[in-house]
Order: structure tokens, then C-alpha cells, then sequence
């Protein structure tokens, strides 16, 4: 594809070496010194590096019982809410993808409702809800306020995935032999499959980083990790043990950077958000 | 794309059974949203209207919220941090966008590898790193006595802090949403343009912008329905007085006690982003294909 | 051994009637060609008797059993896509072999079977690649091997070669050719390029609009078209509106005997059949332009009211642009009210009818 605006032509690409500088400044030099930080047993100011690196921290961190606890509760949401997640959620993108029945669009464009208001005052809105069904600071509270957050997602990138599937794939599926749910199971789902596990990997790890909801209705009694790093932020003077936590706290991420990052940088996904 | 029928059978009989299923299949996630979300607005609304105790319909909350100069502050400063951070977050996405849109070199993956990155930072890491970096006694205050310059002054706990944390934060986002609107000027039309002379310069500036007006318009909405209500990054990173919308409803929530103010605050920005939510659910609709 | 029969087979998708009574015999091992443009209906037929549509009247059987409403999976046919829909999350092995799992056909003879016909269609040993690391060409062959394992009574192909480029798609239309011929399978071949259809097929059935115009064999179908329609559609084909009088028609400036009755009627002349020779009369039909395609000279000839017709002529025939012609068909067709009326070749020596005044 021929390039319409081609820079200048010199010698080394003027623009794209400034981006980058600022943007490698931007993004990910204050990364690094958290890093930094978290490998290092003593650092004090006016120091510009540690004066002595380390795993002390780590082991630290690792051995407090907030921190397990944290991590425990993560998880078990997280799991928790992807199960219910994709259980309700999937069997739905299907019918909407490939069944017709009445109100299919207006049902369909009703999971966007949730994005078109600022989501805070929607958290609280539920928030004022929940404190009369006496779910504040319970676990399903929790629960049912991340579910919420996972719907739009597992729903229109599962039924964009199904609608994908070439549909003359089942036919020929059918024409070989293969009974309608032979083919759901041979064809339509392996070749949806990809994408839809993206989908679920990314509302796991959603769930996982969910913060204001996990605040707003489950703290203190119910403390999700970030929550707990909001703790560490605001009441514990050691640093580090926020830096290995921060550390700790981003491997979901790492996780879904290797294996969503496809579907994230697709088209489809940012017209998913209405571009 | 039109819907498949299952196997050609009976097709009267069939149509029925579909729709039946379909609607059986929808149930569940269809009402999780009934009462998780129309319900809750719906309820936020009237409850902040009807109050048993002073008499029924009343806007004593809204009265109370419009003439309390704290509160008054507290929309103030969100409404500033609001439009900051989408100026700031266009002028700053706009450009890279173009780049990675126009460009041909190599620097074209590494420029949009970062870009996207901070999509797969946690704000609450973000938050913990800004700290870090610009908060007293951070890595620039560190770098500049290295080089025996003054310490500068720390935007943590400062309005400016909520705004940077907030810029970082949605840049991916708003460089995706960009770069997507670019990808429906055509090179055709661009060159069309430079053939009758335009410089890059009017080139961008009457053919790519105008083309690019409704991605920026649904961009902006996006910014400003994530940044209105936002809570982690100006909790930890912005002032305690004024605050944000967010913190100010949490706080009125949870430490205060005050459900009903806060709910009321909650209602006080819905009806602010009310026009830009509908004008982001109206262009989502447009542009998708019909499901 | 598999006669296929459609009865009056009729599609209608809301108020369009995409297929309007249609009827077919096809008999073993016949190689039937659906030829036509976009929207004459021929893919819809052809999905009715693969079982992906089911027609609102009519029958459609095989080998005399009625399966109009038998479901894909369980008719004996076979469809090759036009975009081979070949799966791309299995390999070439796969795809062949998933019809034969189904019928629980143990693994020692599923695999000797695709070897057998991946050897068939050219493509042995390489059941182990990806769909998307093969060429368009052998993406399609893998397609054709996936239904031929199967062994079904009817083949059917909806235009398998349109993606593919001209050399391409002319080598593999006469490796499908021989493939059928060796295994004698009944196969239905649609498609909109005249000259595959012409290529191939034992019959071809030309339809238009939802009904067929006409199914014959090809040279029947080039030389003798029962309408304008089909005579326009395959080849090249002149056609001149004029007057029968008195047992002769006079068209374009052409004079020709016409045993039918009087009235208004076409003249139909192949560019092959219309002789030219010179002349030096002024009003006479001029050579526009002279295309030389190598093999033959195209000439475009202009009549004195406008018309244009074309006519071939031999390579060294020396004719040029602004040449005046006398032109004297040789084989012609005569259509009136949408059928043919009267066919006829007309003799070497018969004298060139003279130069009749030119109706208006």
C-alpha cells in the first residue's frame, strides 16, 4: 500500500525518534523505577540508584497475611465472575449472532447502556441498592457488581466472533454429513474459539484490576488486591513493599499482553468502543 | 450480515421455536442489566426526588447540592480536570495517531507498542509509579539534585496530579479510537488532494479533520464519560479539597454515611455527561453492521 | 449410478420469485452445466439440491426418491463452494477425513481413502499442510477430494473456478473434467463464463430470471439458440430488427428467404457466418473499425441507419476502416415473439441478395 504522506525524505525519521523518546520517557521510565524499587533493599535519597539491591522485600511482602489474603480474594473473584460470566454470557452471543427473535436489537444494544453513563455514578447508584439488600461488604456483592462490568465485553466479542465464522464452513460441515450440533461443536466453535478465549482471558483480568467497584462496595471487610495496594498507597511509609506488590500485581497483565494482545490492537476491538 | 436459518425445515414452525429459544438464551444477561443498571438509575432518580420524610416530591437534595459551595467545588474541579484532560489527551493522540496512520519507517510498531502499553498498566499501579516518579522525593526530584538543579514543585495532591495520572491512563484508548477514524480516510482521497497542490499542512486540515469529526466527537465522548465520574486516580493522586466527583461521592457514601447526597451527586453527572452518552450509544449504533 | 430429476421446482423469497418453475432431468454420469448471469437463479438451484434451500413448490429427486425436504447432512450429494469454505482449523487430512469420521469408518481405511483421492485430484502427500499454506488452485482440489471421498450420487459445483486466474482456472476445469469422466459421477456445474460452460459440460441449461431458456447440448446450444436470449449469451451474436414479406426478411440491409408468415421478426448472424465482400456503392454499410485478433479480423461495421454489427474474416482478407461491404449471411436464425421461428444456412452460391432500401 503505497504511502499517500510520505515524510521527509532524510536520513532518519525525525518524528518517529521524538514520539518514541517522549513516549519511552512517558510510559515506561516511571515503570521503571518501580522495578527499580522493588529490587532494592536499601535506597534513600539524594541516591540515584539503590545503594543495595536485593529480594529482601519480596520475601517481606510475600509473608504478610494481608497480602495472601488479598491475593486469595482476587482470585476468587476473578474466577468467580468469569464462570458466571461466560456461563450466561456465551449461550446469549450466540442467540443474538445467529438467532432471530423479537427485540434482538434493542436487547442487544442495551448491554452498551452500562458504558453511557460515567461509570462511578452508576457504581453508586447500585451502591445506594445494594446497601438496602445488605449486600455491602459481602463477597456476592462483589461478585455481582464486576458482573456487571464484564457483560458488555462477553457479549459483543463473542457474538462479533461467531458472526465471523464462514458461514459456508458449516454448510459444507453439513454437506459432508454432520448434524447441526456436530457442527457447533467441529466447526463454529474452533473457529470462533480464539477470539472468545481472548474475551474471557480479558474479563479475568479485568475483574482482577477492578478497583472502584471492589472499594466502593466490598472494603474493608472484602479486600481485593488493588484495594489493598490503595492502602499500601495512602498508609504504609515502608515503599517497597508497594513496588513488590505492584510488581506481583502485574502478572495478569503480562499474561493477557501475550495472549490478547491481537485482539486488543484489532479494529474490531475499537469498534467494539464505537470508533 | 444477515442471520442464518438452522436446516430449512417447516420454516413457520420453526421461526417460532427460534425466537423462542433465543429470547430464553438472552434472559438471563438481559435482566443482570434490568436491575443492575436501568434499575439503579432509574431508582437513584426517583429516590432523590421522593423523599417520604420531607413530604414527597421534592428537590431539596439538588437544591442543597447546588447552593453548598463545597459540592459546587468539587463539580467545579471536575468539570476543569474534564476538559484538561481531553484537550490535552487530543493534542497529545491526535499526532501520533497521524504518525502511525502516514508513517512508513520502522519506528511505526515501537511508537504504537507504547502507546497501547498503559492498557496493560493498572491505574492502581499508574498511580503508585506517579508517585514514585513526581511525588516528593521522587526519581525526578532525585535526577534534578543530581544535576544541582531546584526541586520543582510536586503536581502530587494537586489538581495537576489527577490530570496527568488521567492523561497516562487514557492515552491507548483515545489512540486506538484515532487511529481506527484514520483508517477510514482513504490514501485515494489524500492523494487526490496533493495532487492539486495541497501542502501537508491543508491537506490535514481539510480533508483528514473533516473526515475525522465524528471519530473525534466519539473519542471526546468516551474521555469524558471515563474521566467525569473517575475515582482510583483522583483518590490517590489528586487533592483532598476540592476533590473529584468520584471521591467526593465515595466519601460521601461510605464515611460519611450520606447515601442520599451521594446519589444525588451521581445524578448531578449523569444528567452532565447525559449528551455525550447518547451521542456515544447514537454513533456506536451507526457504525456498527447490523448484528 | 445417480439420475437426478427437478419437478417444477419453484423459489420465491418473499415476493421474488428467484427460481420460476423449473424442471431437469439430468441423467448417470451427465455432465450438466447452469449457465447464466447474475440473479438467473442458477446458485439457488443448485443449493436446492444440496438441501441448503428449500424450494415453496416443486420436487426435487434422486434416483427416483423424493428429497426435497431432507436435510444437507443426510442426502447423497456433494457441493464444491466457490470459496472452497475449507476449514481452516484442520489440515488437508482433516478436512478430507472429518466426513469419514462421522461415519465411523475405522482410522486404517479413512487414511488409505484420502490418500487415494488426494492421489486422484494431484495433490498426494501433502495431507499434512494447512489449508492457508496452499495455492488457490490446490485449495480448490482439496475441496473437490473432501466431497469425492465421500463418494456421493450427485456432485454438484457452484462456480469453483471464479476466484482463480484465466490459465488456472482453464487447467483445472479440464482436470475436473477427466476426474468426473473416470469416475462417472453425475455432476451439476454452475457458472456464469459461457466458454467454461461450452468447455465442459454434456448439456448445458441456460437460464435467465428464474426459468431456463433453453438445455441442449453445447454445439446444439451454439448453433441452434431457441431464443434472442440465448443466442445473445453465448458467443457473439448480431441481431437486426426487420420485416418478413412475401416469404423473405429484410433486415440491416440483408435480404434473406424466410418461409414464415408476414410481420415484424429478428435476424440473428454469428459474426463467423456474415460473408463480406467489397463494394464501391455509396450507401453501402462501411467498416468502422478492424480489429486484428491474430487468428481472425473482427470487423465493425456500420449500417447506414446507425446500427452496428460485427463480422469476422479471415486473417489475410486486407480489410481496413472505411471500406465499403456488401454483406451476405451464411447461417442465420430468425426469431419472432421471443422464440425461434426459422433456421437456416444458406447456400455458397446463392447470389448476394442486392443492397434493399433500408427501413428506418
Amino acid at each position: 500500500m503505497a504511502n499517500p504522506l510520505p515524510m521527509p525524505r532524510r536520513k532518519t525519521d525525525v518524528t518517529g525518534i521524538a514520539f518514541s523518546v517522549v513516549l519511552t520517557v512517558v510510559i515506561i521510565f516511571p515503570l521503571l523505577v518501580v522495578c527499580t524499587w522493588a529490587f532494592a533493599n536499601v535506597w534513600r535519597f539524594p541516591n540515584v540508584i539503590p545503594q543495595q539491591f536485593g529480594l529482601r522485600y519480596w520475601h517481606d511482602t510475600l509473608v504478610r497475611v494481608d497480602v495472601w489474603n488479598a491475593l486469595w480474594i482476587s482470585i476468587r473473584l476473578s474466577v468467580t465472575v468469569t464462570l458466571l460470566s461466560s456461563a450466561i454470557c456465551l449461550p446469549a452471543a450466540y442467540a443474538f449472532a445467529r438467532l432471530d427473535f423479537p427485540f434482538r436489537n434493542v436487547l442487544f444494544f442495551s448491554f452498551l447502556a452500562a458504558h453511557a453513563f460515567p461509570k462511578f455514578g452508576l457504581l453508586v447508584a447500585i451502591a445506594a441498592i445494594f446497601l438496602q439488600l445488605h449486600l455491602i461488604g459481602t463477597f456476592w456483592g462483589v461478585v455481582l457488581i464486576q458482573l456487571v462490568g464484564t457483560l458488555l465485553f462477553m457479549i459483543w466479542i463473542p457474538v462479533a466472533a461467531f458472526q465471523s465464522v464462514d458461514r459456508r464452513m458449516e454448510e459444507a460441515a453439513r454437506d459432508v454429513g454432520a448434524r447441526p450440533l456436530r457442527v457447533f461443536w467441529s466447526i463454529t466453535l474452533p473457529q470462533a474459539g480464539p477470539t472468545i478465549a481472548a474475551a474471557v482471558l480479558l474479563s479475568f483480568v479485568g475483574t482482577f484490576y477492578e478497583t472502584e467497584g471492589a472499594w466502593l462496595i466490598g472494603a474493608p471487610r472484602i479486600s481485593t488486591t488493588p484495594v489493598l495496594m490503595i492502602s499500601f498507597i495512602n498508609n504504609q511509609p515502608v515503599i517497597q513493599y508497594g513496588a513488590v506488590l505492584s510488581m506481583i500485581l502485574w502478572i495478569p497483565s503480562i499474561v493477557a499482553l501475550i495472549f490478547a494482545r491481537r485482539v486488543i490492537g484489532s479494529g474490531a476491538f475499537a469498534r467494539g468502543f464505537g470508533a | 450480515m444477515t442471520v442464518a436459518a438452522a436446516a430449512p425445515v417447516a420454516p413457520a414452525a420453526k421461526e417460532k421455536s427460534q425466537g423462542a429459544i433465543g429470547l430464553l438464551l438472552v434472559m438471563l444477561p438481559v435482566l443482570l442489566v434490568i436491575w443492575l443498571v436501568i434499575w439503579p438509575i432509574i431508582s437513584a432518580i426517583v429516590t432523590t426526588l421522593w423523599i417520604p420524610d420531607a413530604g414527597g416530591f421534592t428537590t431539596k437534595t439538588y437544591q442543597f447540592f447546588f447552593s453548598d459551595p463545597y459540592s459546587l467545588n468539587n463539580l467545579g474541579l471536575t468539570l476543569w480536570t474534564t476538559a484538561v484532560v481531553a484537550a490535552i489527551l487530543l493534542l497529545l493522540c491526535l499526532p501520533i495517531a497521524l504518525y502511525l496512520r502516514f508513517t512508513e519507517g520502522g519506528l511505526g510498531g515501537y511508537v504504537q507498542g507504547l502507546a497501547i502499553f498503559p492498557m496493560f498498566v493498572p491505574s492502581i499501579i499508574l498511580s503508585y509509579a506517579f508517585i514514585r516518579v513526581l511525588g516528593p522525593n521522587g526519581m525526578v526530584d532525585i535526577l534534578l539534585n543530581a544535576v544541582h538543579l531546584p526541586k520543582i514543585r510536586t503536581p502530587y495532591l494537586t489538581p495537576w496530579g489527577s490530570v496527568i495520572g488521567l492523561v497516562w491512563d487514557n492515552i491507548p484508548l483515545t489512540v486506538l479510537i484515532l487511529a481506527s477514524g484514520l483508517g477510514n480516510v482513504s490514501n485515494a482521497a489524500v492523494e487526490a488532494a496533493r495532487d492539486v497542490g495541497a501542502n501537508r499542512l491543508q491537506v490535514l486540515w481539510s480533508i483528514i479533520l473533516p473526515k475525522l469529526t465524528n471519530t473525534l466527537l466519539v473519542a471526546l465522548s468516551f474521555t469524558v464519560l471515563n474521566i467525569f465520574s473517575s475515582f482510583t486516580l483522583p483518590y490517590v493522586l489528586g487533592p483532598a479539597a476540592p476533590e473529584m466527583m468520584g471521591p467526593f461521592m465515595q466519601r460521601s457514601f461510605r464515611e460519611l454515611n450520606d447515601p442520599l447526597s451521594a446519589v444525588t451527586q451521581a445524578v448531578v453527572a449523569f444528567a452532565f455527561c447525559l449528551v455525550f452518552g447518547l451521542f456515544y450509544v447514537a454513533s456506536v449504533a451507526r457504525n456498527r453492521p447490523k448484528p | 449410478m445417480a439420475t437426478l430429476e427437478l419437478s417444477d421446482v419453484t423459489k420465491q423469497f418473499g415476493s421474488t420469485v428467484a427460481v420460476d418453475k423449473v424442471s431437469l432431468s439430468v441423467g448417470d454420469g451427465e455432465l450438466v452445466c447452469l449457465l447464466g448471469p447474475s440473479g438467473s437463479g442458477k446458485s439457488t438451484v443448485l443449493r436446492m439440491i444440496g438441501g441448503f434451500a428449500t424450494p415453496t413448490s416443486g420436487a426435487v429427486l434422486i434416483d427416483g426418491e423424493d428429497v426435497t425436504k431432507v436435510s444437507p447432512e443426510k442426502r447423497p450429494t456433494g457441493m464444491v463452494f466457490q470459496s472452497h469454505a475449507l476449514w481452516s482449523h484442520m489440515s488437508v487430512f482433516g478436512n478430507i477425513a472429518f466426513g469419514l469420521k462421522l461415519r465411523r469408518l475405522p482410522k486404517a481405511e479413512i487414511a488409505q481413502k484420502v490418500e487415494a483421492v488426494l492421489e486422484l485430484v494431484g495433490l498426494g502427500g501433502l495431507g499434512k499442510r494447512q489449508p492457508n499454506q496452499l495455492s488457490g488452485g490446490q485449495q480448490q482440489r482439496v475441496a473437490l477430494a473432501r466431497s469425492l471421498v465421500l463418494e456421493p450420487k450427485i456432485l454438484l459445483l457452484d462456480e469453483p473456478f471464479a476466484s482463480l486466474d484465466q490459465h488456472l482456472r482453464e487447467r483445472l476445469r479440464e482436470e475436473v473434467r477427466d476426474i468426473q469422466q473416470r469416475v462417472g459421477i453425475t455432476t451439476l456445474f454452475v457458472t456464469h463464463g459461457q466458454d467454461e460452460a461450452l468447455a465442459l459440460a454434456d448439456r448445458i441449461v441456460v437460464m435467465r430470471d428464474g426459468r431456463v431458456e433453453q438445455a441442449d447440448p453445447p454445439d446444439v446450444v451454439y448453433r441452434q439458440p431457441r431464443t434472442p436470449f440465448v443466442a445473445g449469451f453465448i458467443g457473439t451474436m448480431n441481431l437486426v430488427d426487420g420485416e418478413v414479406r412475401g416469404g423473405r426478411i429484410t433486415a440491416g440491409g440483408m435480404s434473406v428467404p424466410a418461409p414464415i408468415a408476414d410481420g415484424p421478426a429478428t435476424l440473428a448472424v454469428r459474426p463467423e457466418f456474415l460473408q463480406l465482400t467489397r463494394t464501391d456503392a455509396a450507401d453501402a454499410p462501411v467498416a468502422h473499425r478492424v480489429i486484428d485478433y491474430g487468428t481472425h479480423l473482427m470487423v465493425d461495421i456500420a449500417l447506414p441507419n446507425g446500427e452496428r454489427l460485427k463480422a469476422m474474416a479471415a486473417p489475410n482478407d486486407g480489410f481496413k476502416a472505411g471500406m465499403r461491404l456488401t454483406l451476405t449471411p451464411r447461417e442465420i436464425a430468425i426469431y419472432r415473439d421471443g422464440v425461434v421461428a426459422h433456421q437456416a444456412a444458406i447456400a455458397a452460391d446463392a447470389a448476394p441478395a442486392p443492397v434493399a432500401a433500408v427501413h428506418g
